[in-house]
């Protein structure tokens, strides 16, 4: 299942991110590369849209803290939206739900940033 | 009840996946099935580190894979050709800093037993968790 990524801007010039597939060691490298391409073109806040990941590896969640990292550098922020239970309990798991506090919907997650 | 050798990155997790479905409905677990959903976590994480670490050279013989359903327990096992596993027992959880290295500590956390071996040339890897 190859990893699919659709960027647009939001109406408050943030970036959204949204992978569908899922974000594994296979899937993992298609993210990195979008996200760069996105800080190239757009706004350093960016919202991840997870509604269409369908399962989360240890490597997919390792390219999440690589954006995050890339994006403070270019001083913005990125926020995780709509993750399923699959990876919210990997989230929670690796106590990475404290470095990525995750909201509901992208709706929430562009509320004020 | 399942069994699969495979060479490639995307055919074997494909085949995990699909595996874990058949595991699913063999049981009559839900697709929400927590314990379900623990164990493919654990199975991704540990296939993946086989995949990516298990054919040097990516020559032949290809990664062997078998899935059982046991005693309302899902066992499943790898055999591969990769180098040894040195820090097998004693990897922990990294900060959240890092970008690689909890596929096995989370491994190890959700599943009931994960059980490795070097055998000559070969590792042996065995994945239990309890339905």
């Amino acid at each position: 299942m190859t990893l699919e990524v659709q960027t647009r801007q939001a109406d408050n010039g943030a970036t959204v991110v949204a992978p569908t597939g899922r974000l594994d060691v296979a899937g993992a490298p298609t993210l990195k590369e979008a996200i760069s391409e996105a800080l190239k073109n757009g706004s350093p806040k960016v919202v991840l849209d997870m509604e269409g990941i369908s399962f989360v590896d240890s490597t997919g969640l390792g390219s999440v803290i690589a954006a995050l990292k890339q994006i403070r550098s270019s001083q913005g922020d990125l926020r995780l939206a709509a993750p399923n239970q699959q990876v919210r309990v990997v989230l929670e798991l690796t106590t990475l739900d404290r470095v990525f506090p995750y909201y509901s919907t992208v709706e929430e997650a562009l509320t004020g940033f | 009840m399942f069994h699969a050798t495979f060479s490639q990155l995307d055919e074997g997790l494909e085949k995990l996946h699909e595996s874990v479905k058949l595991l699913r409905e063999a049981s009559g677990r839900k697709p929400d099935d927590t314990n379900v959903m623990h164990f493919e976590i654990a199975l991704a994480e540990i296939g993946a580190n086989v995949l990516t670490h298990g054919r040097p050279n990516h020559v032949d013989p290809p990664i062997e894979y078998e899935l059982r359903l046991e005693q309302g327990a899902a066992l499943a096992s790898f055999i591969d050709r990769g180098p040894a596993v040195l820090d097998f027992a004693t990897r922990a959880m990294p900060d959240t800093e890092s970008e690689s290295g909890r596929g096995l500590p989370m491994a190890r956390w959700l599943l009931d037993e994960l059980l490795y071996k070097r055998d000559g040339e070969v590792n042996r890897w065995k994945l239990v968790k309890r339905l």
